[in-house]
């Protein structure tokens, strides 16, 4: 970089900038730029089209509105239905994806042989795309050809094909065991580098003064991993909250309610409706619950550490 | 050595301003030249055959055609956001569901004005009724097919029953009778899941029930108990949790695997759409090949043998309309496709042949080539009876979409027993009626 292309910068910013300050500003500008235009654009522009009533297929009819959109939907009581299965799905997860992690990523911890290709085992289900994974699912969990039936009516389990996701009760918790199966992989390797950052000397230590495994465990490995655990858990959470591909290819939101999760509902609202003020609203309604959760969850496990 | 004079910034920027006026200017000169072709939007349906089609039409006239396609479950999506952004296009599918929206926004335009276009003596009426709204004509037949009856020959055959049912009450009857003998677990499928097809399975019930969702007036009427959807949706909810003849599983269970359950030849009825009579009948896609047969839809206690037909077909945008000559190129184009090419059906017959898909050209039924397709794996009579007797969908308004979710949602909850039959018609006539007042 020459100093005369530096130098185009204002006299005044010539003179509260460094030169390496005025260098370094002309380098991040063209990411500044592209981020403005595809990240901060598009969020602003979400909120200011949540203001206005603006349905595609009404095409030139755009009244402001101001909070109207927002009134409407905190107001719905099928929005808050919506957000009790989230929160039902969410908690179920994330639990699970919280026990299963620590227990594989305890496992890998471990020298035995064939740990190598069990760990390259384990990481399928995350290489897999979202949209596959939800094909698998539907597959196994057909009610009419399923995998799921075939193998439990072959071990005798069942005497006839079972209703999976078509019985409203089990709906939520087979998505979110598909769902789980997904994310364990990634947890597993959060908390398994988690457990690789804990010292040797503390268990051996602990060891000499008598304690079992059982304590070490509750007392060393436990405290030492909650960095890791929040990590995934606000991760997790976030993902759950926001999750829609298996909603959309397992069960579009059936049946009847039972899958209407407030993910469902924008897209419905947005993308079915075309309604795109109301659906604008309700996606910042939920960013900001995310957010506020994923907050909440960070102090409340910091003040652990 | 030649001397060239030392360009500074205002130099280079006189230069480039001209340059880019001149090939501004040049861009709009060349394209004014160049005739535009047709843009011609379609689902991503037959693309093979619709690209020689398209050749073929191209060969004869002179006309080019910029064809583009996009998926089905995307296409309304796409095409609203392709209107929205004044993307060029002249012609396009239409599905009856989408008239009324696309036609009230302003999207697609009347045909009556294209004589050729609205000339219906041998359209069957439905479509015809498909594709007008408020009382104008807004394309012309792309395909057609309705919701049938059809049952497994073999399965009756093996339980002793000698004809197939006529009434919804036999179809009970004879299920319970096949179920009894260990012939079926679940001798009925029909597909209640929330997909684009439900409405199609609900109307074809309703229907051949006798009842209706709306009245001439468009006001709701489902809930009605004389008039309404109350008895089909009490016979699904029967059938369900009564007699246990209709797996609970049909809340989940699409179009698809609906073909795919019934041609594994484990269950005696479904509500199919017609055009799949073909592939179940195919040995190489069926285990039920030759034993599908189509019967007239059976009769509820008030009803008929009436079925909902369904309709695609080329609309016209605007945009063509604006200029006389497009408007004739596209006019043609939509007659090669929709009607006549060379003297004959020849499009109508190409996708007969390729996938089975219907038509709404009553004379078709007489041709030949057509008759002698459907004699491999049905009574073309029976079938073009049936056809007689479709009505399109008495719901197809501006909203329909909004509320076809609250009505899916509705029907599947008193499918499963989580709310009563008059508490989901309710329901679903609230939303009718709140949408209607708000449009």
């Amino acid at each position: 970089m020459t100093s005369s292309a530096v130098g185009a910068a204002t006299p005044r910013l010539r003179g509260a900038l460094s030169y390496d300050e005025r260098a370094a500003l002309l380098f991040v500008a063209p990411l500044a730029a592209v981020l403005l235009a595809v990240a901060v654009f598009p969020i602003l522009y979400s909120f200011y089209i949540s203001l206005f009533s603006l349905k595609l297929t009404r095409p030139g009819r755009m009244p402001f509105v101001g909070l109207d959109n927002y009134v409407a939907v905190l107001s719905d009581p099928h929005f808050w239905l919506a957000v009790e299965r989230t929160a039902y799905f969410s908690v179920l997860s994330v639990a699970a994806i919280a026990v299963l992690a620590l227990l594989v990523a305890l496992l890998l911890n471990e020298e035995f042989p064939g740990r190598r290709a069990l760990g390259a085992i384990l990481l399928v289900p995350w290489a897999i795309p979202y949209v596959a994974n939800a094909l698998m699912w539907k597959w196994i969990y057909d009610s009419n050809y399923g995998a799921l039936n075939g193998l439990l009516y072959q071990l005798d389990f069942i005497n006839s094909y079972m209703v999976w996701l078509g019985d409203a009760d089990k709906t939520l918790p087979l998505i979110a065991n598909a769902f789980v199966w997904k994310e364990v992989p990634l947890a597993a390797i959060l908390l398994l580098v988690g457990l690789k950052t804990i010292p040797p000397d503390l268990h051996a230590a602990a060891k000499v003064d008598g304690a079992n495994a059982l304590r070490r465990f509750f007392h060393i490995t436990l405290p030492q991993l909650t960095s890791a655990f929040s990590l995934v858990v606000v991760y997790e959470t976030m993902m759950a909250i926001r999750h829609f591909d298996l909603f959309f290819i397992l069960t579009e939101g059936g049946p009847g309610d039972a899958s209407h999760v407030v993910a469902w509902r924008i897209y419905v609202e947005t993308f079915r409706s075309l309604s795109f003020g109301t659906g604008a609203a309700m996606a910042y309604v939920l960013a900001l619950a995310t957010l506020a959760l994923a907050y909440a969850i960070i102090r409340m496990l910091a003040r652990r550490i | 050595m030649t001397a060239f004079a030392p360009l500074n910034r205002r130099s280079f920027l006189k230069t480039a301003a001209a340059g880019l006026s001149a090939a501004t200017v040049l861009g709009r000169a060349g394209r004014a030249l160049a005739a535009e072709p047709i843009n011609f939007a379609t689902w991503s349906a037959a693309v093979d055959t619709v690209k020689s089609h398209i050749g073929a039409f191209e060969a004869k006239t002179g006309i080019k055609v910029n064809y583009t396609n996009s998926p089905w479950a995307q296409y309304r999506e796409t095409m609203i956001t392709k209107f929205i952004g004044k993307a060029p296009v002249d012609t396009l599918w239409v599905s009856d569901s989408w008239l009324p929206e696309w036609a009230d926004a302003g999207w697609i335009a009347p045909v009556d004005q294209y004589k050729t276009l609205v000339d219906n003596s041998d359209v069957d009426q439905f479509c015809v009724d498909s594709m007008t709204y408020k009382g104008k004509q807004f394309g012309n037949t792309y395909y057609s097919d309705y919701m049938a009856f059809i049952y497994n020959a073999d399965m009756l055959a093996k339980a002793g029953i000698k004809a197939p049912p006529q009434t919804w009450a036999e179809v009970v009857d004879q299920a319970k009778i096949i179920k009894d003998k260990g012939l079926a677990q679940w001798p009925v499928l029909i597909s209640m899941a929330q997909e684009s097809w439900l409405i199609e399975f609900m109307t074809a019930m309703v229907y051949s029930s006798g009842g209706h969702f709306t009245d001439d007036k468009g006001n709701a009427v489902m809930q009605d108990p004389a008039n309404g959807a109350g008895t089909a949706l009490r016979w699904l909810v029967d059938a369900v949790q009564k007699h246990k003849i209709l797996s609970p599983s049909c809340v989940e269970t699409g179009e698809l695997a609906i073909l795919k359950a019934f041609s594994s030849g484990d269950n005696a009825f479904g509500l199919i759409p017609k055009y799949r009579l073909r592939t179940l009948n195919d040995p190489a896609q069926s285990k039920l090949a030759g034993n599908a047969k189509i019967a007239l839809m059976p009769k509820g206690e008030k009803g008929s043998n009436a079925t909902v037909g369904w309709m695609r077909f080329y609309g016209m945008t605007p945009r063509a309309q604006a200029d006389a000559q497009r408007a004739a190129d596209t006019v043609k184009l939509m007659e090669w496709f929709g009607g006549k090419a060379d003297g004959e059906y020849k499009f109508q017959k190409m996708l007969f042949k390729d996938v089975g898909s219907g038509f709404g050209q009553k004379s078709l039924f007489n041709d030949p080539e057509i008759r002698a397709g459907y004699a491999a794996y049905g009574d073309v009579d029976l079938i073009g009876k049936q056809q007689s007797l479709a009505r399109k969908k008495d719901v197809v308004t501006p909203w329909f979409g909004e509320w076809n979710d609250v009505n899916g949602t509705a029907w599947q909850q008193a499918i499963m027993g989580k709310v009563s039959v008059e508490q989901a018609l309710n329901t679903s006539a609230a939303k009718w009626t709140e949408l209607k007042k708000q449009s």
